[in-house]
């Protein structure tokens, strides 16, 4: 491998201090080594390196569906090259990490962009960031993605994409739409975006974070990758809600939530509850959520799930029944309408939700949220009517002894303060 | 708020037992779908209506004697939302 | 098949002998073909008519326990294939018909008829119109869908066409029942019109006021036309009839009689 000391331990992503420059990026990690496809496509595959994303697909089997579909295409002889599409986007509004990455260690992704663009032969790379308020972010990266052009690093230059905000224009067909010329919205598969995605190519949506990982694992190898978190590798994670320190932090994955909420600083009130997994995720009980993995198969046994590596720690302070219905409200307004059980299911869940949380709900209520959860699960173009009925339904049963206190006598006085979950421009019923 | 008398739908209209192993699997295009209801009204065996009138379609495989009806749900779906899908 | 019975029976009604005011014109012509391309376009013009009224009931989704909608669909589609059967008829027994300069291109191609070439363009627009329907739809299921979904558009502008082309090439208009069953079949399509622009309101309004202000101004400017046009007198020589046809006649009645002797000249 390189020359350069290898990393050990922790950190791996972001390095201490500012910012590195080019030249003091390539003096950490060492240079973007040559790798065959052949040979890093089966690193990652070894390396068990899973999206970061939220998804959690394997990224070397997606990179080989890419790399052969592209292979097999073109017409008249020729290949008309795959698309690299680096997300980051994150519209995910409890997640903090992809622009900490971009911001931090903006090479280490654009190393992975070029690295995987080589393995899948691609012609075009795009890196996808927010529009608006990301404006800061752009800027910075441009300056970074323009540095490695005067060095004539890239064969591929990295085009930044705007991303309309909204939490639904950053999954992954959607944004294949946008690069299409059409509305950033979800479009049915298949074709899959490995067969046919921006252009009409064989394309491959990463997310920024797991293209840093590759380009970590070109470098060091599958086995240096295997080395944390009992061989899943290390994730970047943001912590927040009520804990002294929030933000994001890099861990080995498989450490125990209290550990990490200790290394936030620990509860800044009495804790009441862990939303894990974003809010495609669910609820832990406080006491139950200490000992569980952060992994995505603890998480998923436990009743939650990894996510982008988002957890939000819920006061006793919150009615967890009303953050749940806040959020699912905000969801309900994300759809992006196309399909039926989808605009038609998630009002009325997000509707039934608020009855539960702040009025004086009738015997049927409860029953007709779990319906309808069930009603709308698995009938979208996307995973949003999925994520929304598993994440209301892992509040209804986490919070059942509210839900139980709110039946006899009426929504607690906690249902007053403010959400505590963030769901940018947000007004409750608001709708899409 | 009115809530759905009797089943929402979420169960197959008729009481058939598990999918034997079969050919062909039917599927829905949810952007595609307008709800018009042709493929609820051809192959109730199959496909059974939400409380909004979007067809919850019963996993499995089509049974064998139910596969020319289901070509006819596919054919007669307006916005071709309906698909019939070879196993392979 | 009800429908094509009621057809048929429709297609012998025209065929019946009338009794006429002494002074009645006679049109001299190969009558037998004659009557029937008058009769076919009337039905022709009556099965449209019901094709497009169940295209528009299945557009605003009508259901009712004991009308299931693929009644609906299935009406509309045997409707609009027994159009094109009498439209096919109708146009082949007027390019058998000697009598009037009217030959193959001109059914297809608009407004280059020796023969009331407006009018008569106006049947080929409308033709065309209605074969690319046809051929879209039996093709649906192996074409795009959005493609189809263009071409389908084209129905209201097919059906008024037809409607314009009957009354104004048609020599029936001024007979009272011709003309109140044309009528009938205008205010059947502007009630489903009606309907189909309300229903879903209000998704879309701008196009469906635009719509209305459209259906609107068309039945006005439609009576306007027909009051100055096919009804008033001198409509035979303004409309283009040739010298040799419109000869064969001294008044502008086109009311048939049993033969083609009598009255002539």
């Amino acid at each position: 491998m390189s020359a350069m000391t290898v990393l050990a331990g922790l950190p791996r992503l972001i390095p201490p201090g500012g910012p590195l420059s080019l030249a003091d990026h390539f003096g950490r990690y060492g240079p973007v080594p040559e790798r065959d496809a052949g040979g890093l496509i089966g690193d990652i595959e070894r390396a068990g390196l899973t999206g970061r994303g939220g998804a959690g697909f394997p990224a070397g089997r997606k990179l080989r569906a890419v790399a052969q579909a592209g292979h097999s295409g073109g017409r008249l002889g020729r290949q008309a090259g795959a698309v690299v599409v680096a997300n980051g986007a994150e519209s995910e509004p409890a997640s903090a990490k992809d622009r900490m990455l971009l911001a931090r260690s903006p090479h280490l992704v654009l190393d992975g962009i070029a690295l995987a663009a080589d393995a899948v032969g691609a012609t075009r790379c795009y890196l996808a960031l927010h529009a608006g308020r990301r404006d800061e972010l752009s800027v910075q990266v441009g300056a970074a993605i323009a540095e490695r052009e005067q060095a004539g690093l890239d064969r591929v230059g990295v085009q930044i994409v705007p991303v309309p905000r909204g939490y639904v224009p950053s999954q992954e067909t959607a944004l294949i739409s946008l690069l299409n010329g059409g509305a950033p919205k979800p479009a049915f598969v298949p074709p899959r975006p490995f067969q046919k995605g921006a252009h009409g190519r064989p394309t491959l949506v990463q997310n920024v974070e797991t293209l840093a990982h590759i380009a970590l694992i070109a470098r060091f190898g599958a086995d240096w990758f295997r080395e944390l978190g009992g061989s899943a590798g290390s994730a970047l994670v943001t912590v927040s809600g009520a804990v002294q320190r929030p933000g994001v932090y890099e861990i080995a994955l498989g450490m125990p939530i209290g550990e990490l909420i200790s290394r936030a600083g620990g509860p800044a009130e009495q804790p009441q509850a862990v939303l894990a997994g974003g809010y495609f995720g669910g609820w832990l009980p406080y006491d139950r959520a200490l000992g569980v993995p952060v992994s995505d198969s603890a998480l998923r046994a436990a009743g939650a799930a990894l996510g982008p590596g988002v957890l939000v720690l819920l006061p006793e302070s919150a009615c967890g029944l009303a953050e749940t219905a806040w959020i699912t409200d905000y969801l309900a307004s994300q759809s992006a309408g196309q399909c039926g059980p989808c605009a038609n299911g998630l009002p009325a869940l997000a509707d039934t939700l608020k009855q539960l949380a702040f009025g004086k709900p009738d015997g049927r209520a409860l029953g007709w949220a779990e319906e309808l959860s069930a009603l709308v699960a698995g009938r979208g173009a996307c995973h949003l009517p999925d994520g929304t009925a598993a994440f209301a339904t892992s509040g209804l049963r986490t919070f059942a002894d509210e839900l139980r206190q709110h039946a006899l006598s009426g929504p607690c006085p906690r249902v007053q303060r403010r959400p505590l979950l963030p769901a940018p421009g947000h007004t409750w019923g608001q709708r899409s | 708020m009115s809530y759905p008398t009797g089943p929402a739908g979420a169960r197959a209209a008729d009481g058939r037992g598990p999918r034997r192993a079969g050919s062909h699997k039917l599927r829905v295009n949810p952007i595609a779908c307008e709800a018009h209801g042709m493929c609820t009204e051809l192959l109730p065996e199959l496909i059974s209506a939400d409380p909004w009138g979007y067809p919850i379609v019963t996993p499995g495989y089509v049974p064998d004697d139910l596969l020319p009806l289901a070509r006819r749900a596919v054919t007669a779906c307006p916005t071709l939302a309906l698909l019939l899908d070879r196993d392979d | 098949m009800t429908v094509a019975a009621a057809a048929g029976a429709l297609a012998g009604a025209t065929a019946a002998p009338h009794v006429l005011p002494p002074a009645a014109i006679v049109v001299t012509s190969s009558t037998p073909l004659w009557y029937l391309t008058r009769a076919t376009g009337l039905v022709a013009l009556v099965l449209l008519t019901l094709s497009m009224a169940f295209g528009l009931l299945s557009s605003v989704r009508y259901q009712r326990p004991a009308w299931p909608r693929f009644v609906t669909i299935g009406l509309h589609r045997n409707t609009s294939l027994l159009a094109l059967a009498f439209t096919l008829i109708h146009i082949v027994t007027t390019l058998l018909d000697s009598f009037v300069p009217i030959h193959v291109q001109d059914v297809v191609i608009p407004f280059i008829s020796a023969y009331r070439p407006v009018w008569l363009g106006l049947g080929a627009i409308s033709f065309d119109l209605l074969l690319a329907l046809t051929v879209t739809s039996l093709l649906r299921t192996r074409m795009s869908y959005p493609s189809w979904r263009l071409v389908h558009w084209t129905s209201y502008l097919c059906w008024p066409v037809a409607v314009l082309h009957g009354l104004g090439t048609g020599t029936d208009t001024p007979v009272r029942w011709v003309l109140g069953l044309t009528i009938a079949c205008v205010a059947v399509i502007a009630a489903l019109t009606a309907w189909r622009l309300a229903y879903g309101w209000p998704s879309h309004a701008a196009a469906r006021l635009v719509g209305a202000l459209a259906l609107v101004l068309t039945l006005i400017a439609g009576g306007a036309w027909l009051t100055a046009g096919p009804l008033a007198p001198g409509w035979v020589r303004r409309a283009g009839t040739p010298q040799h046809v419109a000869k064969s006649s001294s008044k502008v009645s086109s009311v048939p009689s049993r033969g083609t002797s009598g009255g002539a000249k």
